[in-house]
């Protein structure tokens, strides 16, 4: 934008390299057919039957009606909705203070922030749910030292497999990507403005309040986004971390294919996880742009 | 930081009057990094525990777990097939989105949709990315394997970001060279091999080196599309699922080194594409 800007003839005479439809053709059919196209061919399975000679066409709600009068599986929907929203908040209560830390620093001291912030998450996130059964197991960090401070004589059992351990399992597998689209939008405000509050007679927390919080709000709603998308469709740490007690719908879903081949009803039931998901992005699609929540709030 | 020496004395009395919100904001930062990497140091500590049970107590040093991982066959074929993955669905998810971001420099009719299908792997929960491939190719009567299902999944997987990465980094490089190639009648092709390529490359190669290391800690898309073939993060899970293994910490640390090692190239290579090609 700090460009002249260039006069009609410029941009008309000059466009820029190459023509867009002979450059969008591989990656849109790659999209559409290996994308696109096995989504759809999903939707229309949800609605197959399966039997013991596999699934086949046809038309029928069965699945869906399954999902709906089983008080099982609309419970692991709604349980699976209230982790994903205690995830999404303790995400955000953890995140946003070291996010205002990292956007306050200076030099190289940011960049250092930055990379101990980035590092973690750079390893598979199976290697980051597993580190935690060593921490919480019967023989793990936490009984151990309890015990060799005698607090305990029994190793607690409750630290690990229920909803509490995958709750942490989701928080600390997740946590950057609250902590990231915040810092961006913390990073972009003018420290002028929060001067300028400062001089005025605000205190912190009325900067904080006041500037900072409602500044940075793109941020948190992309964070927000992304967390919630990330635990809605968990697998990995409720399985490793959860035991029956902290099993999540993407575990349900994933049992349909995996073990029981009950492809219908596997599909029906990731068509229901799609839609609420999608349903929020409608909801929040209609205030922020959905390629601004992958570039940090914009 | 340009802070000129007659404003230096209020920028002290704000720091002073700041220092109980920053004091507490700075403690919760240093909890914070101590949860991010307790476990970490945990699991190396582990990794060189003489004790055949992962986890406590300390039984004395060993090295022999990293021995063990070593010389472990499945698991080196496991890296190898981790490897090849990466570099072809880099090689290819990297073109197309290269390609799409040179496409989205101009405007054209439904932009928007467009923007929306490149943005649909990330939207899709990640077991949903992979349902829909293993459900898809089932009933095409493709084999699950490394290089049919696994690599579509990851190139699938891998697009959006290459895009996001691409896309900002080609919107906004002086064009001037280009349109005086166009000027000077160069032929298209001449124009992008020899005056926007060149240009971008530092991104191009930032951004496969990105897409490389997103593709090998995959697992979700995998473990629905990858039959009986074995990528890392995939051997680790089955090592874990079925017989909590003796080696895991052992391998969990060289997974976080080979991750870390690729990430923190693609880290540099961006910063110097930003560098040399300033907005």
């Amino acid at each position: 934008m700090s460009r002249a800007t260039p006069t009609a003839s410029d941009t008309a005479s000059v466009q820029p390299v190459g023509r867009p439809g002979w450059l969008l053709t591989p990656g849109l059919v790659w999209l559409l057919v290996f994308m696109i196209l096995p989504v759809l061919f999903m939707v229309a399975v949800s609605f197959w039957s399966s039997g013991y000679y596999g699934t086949r066409p046809d038309f029928t709600f069965k699945s869906y009606l399954r999902i709906f009068q089983s008080p099982l599986y609309v419970g692991q929907l709604l349980k699976t909705l209230r982790i994903g929203l205690e995830a999404t908040a303790l995400s955000l209560l953890i995140s946003y203070p070291i996010a205002y830390i990292i956007s306050r620093a200076k030099g190289n001291a940011k960049a250092l922030l930055i990379l101990l912030l980035f590092l973690p998450f750079w390893a598979s996130y199976v290697v980051r749910a597993f580190v935690w059964l060593p921490i919480l197991g019967r023989n793990g960090a936490i009984n151990s030292a309890l015990m060799s401070l005698g607090v305990i004589d029994q190793p607690l059992d409750w630290l690990l497999y229920n909803e509490g351990s995958v709750l942490l399992g989701l928080v600390y597998v997740y946590t950057l990507f609250m902590a990231l689209p915040i810092y961006m939008s913390l990073e972009k405000i003018d420290p002028k403005l929060i001067e300028a509050a400062t001089d005025l007679g605000a205190r912190p927390f009325r900067v904080f309040v006041e500037v900072l919080l409602p500044l940075s709000m793109p941020g948190v709603v992309s964070g927000c986004i992304m967390v919630f998308l990330l635990t809605m469709s968990a697998y990995v740490t409720p399985q490793l971390l959860g035991g029956p007690q902290g099993i999540m719908i993407g575990n349900i879903i994933a049992s349909q294919f995996l073990s029981s081949n009950d492809w219908a009803f596997g599909s029906a039931l990731s068509v229901i996880l799609v839609l609420v998901v999608m349903l929020l992005f409608l909801a929040i699609g209609r205030k922020t742009k959905v390629e601004q929540i992958f570039t940090g709030g914009g | 930081m340009a802070v000129s020496s007659t404003s230096s004395p209020p920028m002290l009395q704000r720091w002073q009057r700041l220092n109980p919100f920053e004091l507490a904001s700075w403690l919760y930062g240093l909890i914070f990094f101590v949860f991010l990497y307790s476990p970490l140091v945990m699991i190396t500590v582990l990794s060189f525990n003489d004790s055949r049970l992962t986890g406590f107590p300390l039984k004395g040093f060993t090295t022999k777990w990293y021995e063990a991982v070593l010389a472990n066959q499945p698991l080196l074929s496991a890296l190898a097939n981790s490897i090849y993955v990466g570099l072809a669905s880099a090689a290819i998810a990297t073109t197309l989105a290269l390609l799409m971001a040179l496409a989205f420099r101009h405007e054209f009719w439904g932009k928007r949709i467009v923007l929306y299908m490149i943005l649909t792997p990330i939207i899709l929960p990640g077991i949903i990315g992979g349902i829909v491939l293993l459900i898809f190719f089932g009933y095409l009567g493709v084999r699950p394997s490394l290089f049919t299902t696994v690599l579509v999944g990851h190139v699938n997987w891998v697009l959006p970001f290459a895009f996001l990465t691409l896309y900002p980094r080609l919107h906004k490089f002086d064009r001037s060279l280009e349109e005086a190639a166009m000027d000077l009648g160069a032929r298209t092709s001449q124009v992008f091999w020899e005056i926007v390529f060149p240009i971008v490359r530092p991104s191009v190669i930032a951004t496969a080196i990105f897409a490389f290391s997103l593709s090998f800690d995959e697992f979700i898309r995998t473990i629905f599309t990858v039959g009986s073939d074995r990528t890392i993060p995939v051997q680790f899970y089955v090592l874990i699922v079925e017989e909590l293994s003796p080696e895991l910490p052992a391998m969990a640390v060289i997974i976080i080194l080979l991750t870390t090692v690729a990430s923190l190239l693609g880290f540099a290579f961006m910063r110097r594409a930003d560098r040399s090609n300033p907005a």
